[in-house]
């Protein structure tokens, strides 16, 4: 997408916390920058710059789109502004900014700025650390919810904004807005991806 | 719809007066309409025509600005209601104001109103069973409250009656204590569902997993549309595939002529006459114009859902009546009861990768109650019993979030539905004690300065109990089917999360002990009736509104011989 073109993004960062070393690394690698096009209704830039380097690395285009081909990160910055209350928010930000300060401990530079094996190896780290979300039954979750981490909690809203975008949920994903009836048990490969609605 | 008749500003004498324009009240208007009977339904909301005015039924997710979510402005609005979960950016809108209609707990209870033509009718689970003689001979079998005054035998007809308009699919069973509708198709289970079924029905003799008998149409019916397996039911149907007021009986008492129906009327209190003996009308407050109106009738159907009909009555004071119409037995109010709701089990599914699904089936399983069904199943932990509902189902963003994997080939492998999971959660029969009652608040007032409810309802000792069994037998079902990781819950909610409050102004044969007659009629006057789940005097352990439906047409058709016998 246009809207993600490497070169649009990199003067909107300029003169934000940008070191030499990442744009050096980001030079080498267009996947790994992590500039934002858009004017975040909530976020700082460099929040928003998180956020899109963040979305990125979960859900990187391949085949089919990536996060930011699909405007996940402008949609998190709209629902942070006008469904999230005021302490939703406030955690929202500091949870950013602490998810950076231990990027910056762990491999020198905010997670933005790290190189794309940084970012990986950082990820995975986190991936092991946390409780996981219980199952839900009609929308509650069953059972005891152990603490999520910020990291599994803001995965899980990129996996939101992804598949409920327009271009997945009706591109990519098997859509079906008016099934018409109502088929038990049918082979996986008849459908192909799940179901988007 | 074709068009309403709304302007009920000049004439303000009619026939009949129906309170509400929900599940109930729909089939009051139906029936004295039909009847020949010149009827006013008075409605506190808005109109909400079928179809023209379900602004959200076509649209997906990314059509929403937010999806789903709710504006904190919306969250406070709705600051109780959200405790249900079950409100959306699709669907606040057919969610009464909380800030506006207060109530008060003085214990935990969820209270969900829905202020506008057809009420919960739009929003309803649809779950359709029978009650059985199990349920209606219960109170007088173990003790508790009063006996019902109705039998099996005096109901079975008008089930028939109403089930044939309505439409329910559902598969026939032939069991005593869940006695089979009349049946359009039932809705299919699906792989996981068919194979837990054998393994139950296998393993526990007596115990059964069927499909849920559901208000939706799996063929065309009555010149309604079949169910197009959307599951978006809660925004209204286009298709008008499930049953509610606005697709089903408020049309067919429009095309009577007979019908007018006035938005935006909140009914402040019945008219009692003293000399004549009975009630004469009812006292609304326009809600946009605050004005206060009369209007009159010769009898008088109170359908506003179970407590707002109870908090109408009791705040309807006369000389006659100084503590709540019809309430000389001092029960009014009183004998509140739900269902218990969302404990259970839940497991993980092995296999059945290569399988999968097509449509959203708004249905799920039902597994009819078992337990002290006969000297067999007697229990000596509780008295009464539970039914399950549930379904599996493949896995979406949850599971994928848990993975510990991002990136590329995770995307790719995301792409297709996870593994299956299932649930069964229990619905338990709630007992009808005094204790548990609301009464009319006088300190809090909603907008229009009018008292509001305070609500005082708590489970006990034998709802606990059947809580306890619902969860040791839910996660024992799903252990030997074989599903893996098995985990029992316990949400411990509050009453009102069923959503099926009942009780309040009860049926009895004895007017020093109950409010209602065997006809829904007050016992104290004859021209007042009362068929939402107000009149409900146990609460099985199954859901409640088919039998509101066939009680309404039942007493309607009573009320019609009574006033051409001019007995009332």
């Amino acid at each position: 997408m246009d809207r993600r073109s490497a070169l649009r993004k990199t003067s909107l960062f300029a003169g934000a916390t940008v070191i030499m070393p990442s744009i050096l690394s980001m030079l080498q690698s267009c996947k790994e920058v992590n500039r934002i096009d858009y004017t975040p209704e909530f976020f700082s830039l460099e929040e928003a710059g998180f956020l899109a380097a963040f979305a990125d690395t979960i859900l990187p285009k391949t085949s089919t789109p990536g996060a930011l081909d699909v405007n996940a990160d402008v949609f998190i910055d709209k629902v942070v502004a006008n469904v999230y209350d005021k302490k939703g928010q406030e955690d929202f930000k500091a949870n950013i900014s602490k998810f950076n300060d231990e990027a910056k401990s762990a491999h020198g530079n905010a997670f933005a700025e790290l190189s794309k094996e940084d970012k990986n190896a950082f990820l995975s780290v986190k991936e092991k650390k946390g409780g996981k979300f219980n199952s839900g039954v009609w929308g509650t979750a069953v059972g005891e919810q152990e603490p999520v981490s910020f990291y599994r909690s803001l995965k899980s809203t990129v996996l939101w904004a992804y598949f409920s975008s327009e271009e997945i949920g009706k591109n990519v994903l098997s859509y079906d807005p008016i099934p018409g009836a109502y088929l038990g048990c049918i082979p996986l490969e008849e459908v192909g991806n799940k179901w988007s609605l | 719809m074709p068009n309403f008749n709304i302007k009920a500003e000049k004439q303000t004498t009619y026939d009949a007066i129906v309170i509400g324009s929900g599940i109930s009240g729909g089939w009051a208007a139906k029936e004295l309409c039909e009847k020949g009977l010149k009827t006013l339904v008075l409605e506190r909301g808005r109109i909400v025509e079928h179809v023209k005015d379900y602004t959200t039924m076509n649209l997906d997710p990314w059509d929403m600005d937010y999806r789903g979510g709710l504006t904190p402005e919306e969250r406070e609005k709705h600051y109780k209601g959200i405790r249900s979960g079950f409100i959306g950016q699709d669907t606040e809108h057919f969610y009464a104001n909380d800030k506006e209609n207060p109530y008060t707990e003085e214990k935990p209870f969820l209270w969900i109103r829905a202020h506008q033509m057809g009420g919960r009718s739009l929003l309803w689970g649809k779950q359709t069973y029978r009650w059985s003689d199990l349920d209606f001979e219960a109170n007088a079998k173990d003790g508790h409250g009063v006996d019902w005054p109705i039998r099996y035998k005096d109901i079975e007809p008008w089930y028939t009656y109403v089930e044939k308009f309505a439409g329910i699919s559902g598969e026939a069973l032939g069991l005593p204590q869940l006695p089979d509708s009349h049946f359009l198709p039932p809705m299919e289970l699906n792989c996981v569902e068919k194979d837990v079924k054998a393994r139950i029905e296998k393993d526990f003799p007596g115990r059964h997993m069927i499909i849920g008998r559901v208000a939706h149409l799996t063929q065309p019916h009555n010149g309604r549309g079949q169910c197009q397996y959307r599951n978006r039911c809660s925004r209204g149907c286009p298709y008008g595939a499930y049953f509610s007021s606005n697709a089903v009986t408020l049309p067919a008492a429009n095309a009577t002529g007979n019908l007018t129906i006035r938005p935006y009327s909140i009914v402040q209190s019945l008219v009692y006459d003293d000399k004549k003996g009975k009630a004469t009308g009812v006292r609304i407050i326009d809600a946009e114009t605050n004005e206060e109106i009369v209007f009159k009738s010769k009898i008088i159907f109170c359908n506003a859902s179970t407590l707002s009909t109870t908090q109408i009555l009791m705040n309807s004071k006369s000389d006659r009546f100084p503590e709540g119409f019809g309430n000389d037995s001092g029960e009014l109010g009183h004998n509140l009861m739900d269902h218990t709701y969302r404990v259970g089990a839940l497991g993980k599914v092995e296999g059945f990768l290569d399988k999968y699904y097509k449509g959203r089936r708004p249905n799920g399983i039902y597994i009819p109650r078992y337990w002290n069904v006969d000297e067999n199943t007697k229990s000596d932990k509780f008295v009464r019993g539970f039914g399950y509902q549930g379904g599996a189902y493949r896995l979406g963003n949850g599971y994928a979030a848990n993975l510990e994997e991002f990136g590329a080939d995770y995307k790719d492998k995301i792409m297709k539905p996870g593994p299956w999971e299932m649930f069964i959660t229990g619905f338990a029969e709630c007992l009808p004690y005094h204790e548990n009652k609301v009464s009319l608040n006088n300190e809090v007032l909603d907008k229009w300065g009018q008292p509001t409810l305070s609500i005082d309802c708590e489970w006990k000792e034998n709802e606990l109990a059947l809580n306890k069994q619902i969860q040791e037998d839910a996660v024992e079902m799903l252990e030997k089917a074989g599903l893996k990781d098995v985990i029992g819950f316990d949400k411990k909610h509050e009453p009102g999360y069923g959503i099926h409050e009942m009780g309040t102004a009860r049926m009895g044969k004895d007017p020093k002990t109950s409010v209602l007659n065997a006809h829904n009629q007050v016992h104290a006057a004859k021209n007042v009736f009362v068929t939402d789940g107000a009149c409900m005097t146990s609460s099985s352990c199954v859901n409640p509104s088919l039998t509101y439906m066939a009680l309404t047409a039942r007493a309607a058709n009573y009320a019609v011989e009574q006033l051409n016998k001019q007995n009332i």
